[in-house]
């Protein structure tokens, strides 16, 4: 049986983790997204590299993705 | 397949007399792509074109104005190809012909235009007027008497400056349509209020009668100029169904002339002789050589010149895939054309691709949509690029029914076994994503470590072919070490340090830890210190292919929603509501379907681009631009 309030803040941390990284995600992508955008107006052969530069950030969810899901499937059962 | 085509660095030389004729031989072959001559000097100059280039240039001119007058964009399909002959016998005469009949009608439609508009600009200025009885002429020509004919806000309150006026006042739009009369020496001051009053004065036009008769009669006339415009407009269309095939193929034929015509303008000449550069693919090379030389009696020369071919920099790119894998090219030139000595990464996009999407959507339902779209757009669309992607969309429509019945999903419901659509089928052991998180996590992780491996050993080759085999070790088998070495430890302390027991030094991972190090060695022997900068990226790059599995669970994830959303909304309550759940199924699976092609593409050309082609490629070579046409609408002779 699952601790409620343990697991209570394990499912939060993973909320947590996943949310607030995807906010800074975003926060990024949308400065390089827009900057990418608009080299792409003048010179459409820089589509590849745009996308390669825009994606960047977005490293920092896919951490908080793995965090939370070592969260949820690794910490979660031993509680 | 895994390089660019092959291709021959040629000069070719000869007199300026045989000039014109290599000229039509090698725009026959479409095979040169010519390195256009710039740095003039003393001896070379760059070429003249032919004197006929300003009169065809002249007649171009002409033919596009008739065509874009009929509305002909070039991109048309014609029945019948036309005869080159047939062309140049009568290009001007028919042109001129043409040109004739077509100004005739454009020109009666630009006169019919004009005065349509000048019928609608009196329609307004007569439009505040329809409801005054007093005829037009009766508004002005008096001695004695202003008149005041516009529109104002509100009522004109002028009983203070005079009693003696006549006015009729309608109401108009957010205000008056008036027409006052006072005696002339009260002008000024009438109009002073009125002004107050936002009065804009309006200009008749020189007519007579009642303003609501002239209006009827401008109606009339209006109605019988467009029905004559309308007539016009047939005419014009007949006239381009007559002459698109003709105006077209002579459009090919002007273009074709043109560029010969003008091509010495990217050669070097001399007095007597002409001297051009270039790039013809190997496998064309002979029969190049061989009909240059029959067509000009040995007089122009076409010469291979080996001692450039291994500056790789210049030499123009053209790919070269077997069928099932040329769509992806596309994927490739996105990104951006390799160099001559660089492994052509389409094959590789092409086993990839697929795969992830599949891997990531993973739904039979889903998979089978995504392949009739892909059929659907192939049918209805020209464009070559989209066509292609078209096809990638099928490709990926198959992988994604495969890894479907893997993960047992037909439109987020569970299809075989006990619980499914199917409870009577259940032949095979299926893997429901749900439930096995952790370990598809894993295989995600282990597809990154693979497919980066493999990103390695192609940089290994490329570095290998420009750098040398110690510089390629020193850059790539560096990281292969790192990262294989890196997997070992992981392995070995993970599950200690998830159960929080105790790290046991064992020989695999000392080993592990053994093999990091000589790679990190080598990357500092290679790049210097500065190497440690670029070390959390062998971690992150492997992390990112997390996203596979997250980006599956989430687009699995919205189709379970609809589907118990539906159940628990509409279909339990049966009835009219019935309607209403397979209403939202459809639309729920339709933005789903949206969101899992967007998403699953863009992320799995994402892991290409970012994780897989950072550790081998680089591309910037130039796109192959061979000297010719292919024609379209015109025959040759």
């Amino acid at each position: 049986m699952v601790d409620p309030i343990g697991g209570g803040m394990v499912a939060l941390a993973a909320a947590i983790a996943v949310g607030a990284t995807g906010i800074a995600a975003a926060l990024g992508e949308q400065v390089i997204g827009s900057a990418a955008i608009g080299v792409m107006a003048e010179d459409e052969g820089f589509f590849g590299r745009g996308l390669v530069m825009t994606v960047i950030p977005e490293s920092i969810i896919i951490f908080g993705l793995v965090v939370a899901l070592i969260l949820l499937f690794v910490t979660m059962p031993t509680i | 397949m895994f390089e660019p085509q092959a291709m021959t660095k040629v000069i070719i030389a000869g007199s300026k007399d045989y000039m014109g004729i290599s000229i039509d031989v090698l725009y026959n072959h479409n095979a040169l792509h010519i390195a256009d001559f710039a740095d003039e000097d003393e001896d070379f100059k760059i070429g003249k074109p032919y004197a006929r280039a300003t009169k065809l240039s002249e007649r171009t001119v002409s033919l596009r104005s008739i065509a874009s007058y009929l509305s002909i964009t070039g991109k048309e399909d014609i029945q019948n190809r036309y005869p080159e002959g047939a062309i140049t016998d009568e290009i001007d005469e028919k042109t001129e012909h043409l040109n004739f009949e077509v100004t005739q009608v454009t020109d009666k439609i630009s006169g019919i235009d004009s005065r349509i508009k000048d019928i609608n600009d009196k329609k307004r200025l007569l439009d505040p007027l329809k409801n005054f009885d007093l005829p037009l002429e009766l508004y002005g020509g008096y001695k004695s008497l202003a008149v005041f004919v516009g529109t104002l806000k509100g009522s004109p309150a002028i009983s203070d400056i005079t009693n003696d006026y006549e006015l009729e006042t309608v109401p108009y739009g957010r205000g008056h349509a008036i027409a006052l009369f006072v005696p002339k020496e009260f002008e000024d001051d009438v109009l002073k209020r009125l002004q107050d009053q936002s009065y804009s004065a309006l200009s008749l036009p020189e007519m007579g009668g009642i303003p609501k008769d002239i209006l009827a009669d401008l109606e009339a006339q209006l109605a019988e100029l467009e029905a004559e415009k309308a007539e016009s407009q047939k005419g014009l269309n007949a006239l381009r169904k007559t002459y698109i095939d003709y105006i077209l193929a002579s459009d090919e034929y002007l273009s074709i002339a043109t560029q010969k015509a003008e091509a010495p303008l990217r050669f070097a000449t001399t007095k007597n002789a002409f001297i051009t550069e270039g790039w013809i693919p190997t496998k064309n090379l002979e029969r190049v050589q061989h009909d240059v030389d029959s067509a000009t009696d040995g007089h122009v020369m076409v010469a291979t010149d080996a001692s450039e071919a291994v500056s790789a920099e210049k030499v123009p790119i053209a790919l070269e895939n077997p069928m099932p894998t040329e769509p992806f090219e596309v994927l490739t030139k996105a990104f951006s054309l390799p160099k001559y000595n660089e492994i052509d990464p389409t094959t590789f996009i092409a086993l990839f691709y697929p795969f992830l999407f599949g891997l990531m959507l993973g739904d039979i339902g889903y998979g089978a949509v995504i392949i009739g779209i892909g059929f659907l757009v192939q049918r209805r669309l020209k464009s070559k690029g989209i066509r292609d992607l078209a096809k990638i969309l099928v490709y990926a429509g198959v992988v994604s029914i495969v890894f479907g019945f893997i993960y047992n999903e037909f439109f987020g419901v569970e299809l075989f076994g006990k619980s499914g659509l199917i409870p009577s089928f259940y032949a095979y052991p299926t893997i429901p994503r749900f439930e096995n998180v952790l370990t598809l996590l894993l295989v995600t992780l282990v597809i990154g470590i693979l497919m980066l491996t493999l990103g390695y050993v192609l940089g290994f080759v490329n570095e290998y072919r420009r750098h040398g085999l110690k510089h390629a070790v020193f850059a790539k088998v560096s990281w292969i070490l790192m990262l294989w070495g890196g997997v070992l430890v992981i392995i070995e302390i993970l599950p200690p340090l998830t159960s929080g027991t105790a790290i046991s030094v064992s020989s695999a991972l000392l080993a592990g830890l053994a093999v990091a190090v000589v790679g990190f060695v080598f990357l500092i022997m290679g790049e210097g210190i500065i190497g440690i900068a670029e070390l959390p990226t062998l971690l992150s790059n492997v992390l990112s292919y997390s996203r596979l599995l997250s980006i599956g669970i989430s687009s699995a994830g919205i189709a379970l929603a609809v589907n118990q959303l539906s159940y628990a909304l509409f279909f339990s309550k049966g009835g009219v509501f019935v309607i209403l759940g397979v209403l939202m199924l459809i639309v729920g699976h339709a933005v789903n379907t949206t969101l899992g092609i967007l998403d699953s593409g863009l992320q799995s050309l994402r892991l290409h681009y970012v994780e897989f082609f950072t550790k081998f490629y680089s591309g910037g070579g130039t796109k192959y631009r061979p000297f010719g046409y292919v024609r379209k609408y015109t025959e040759e002779q």
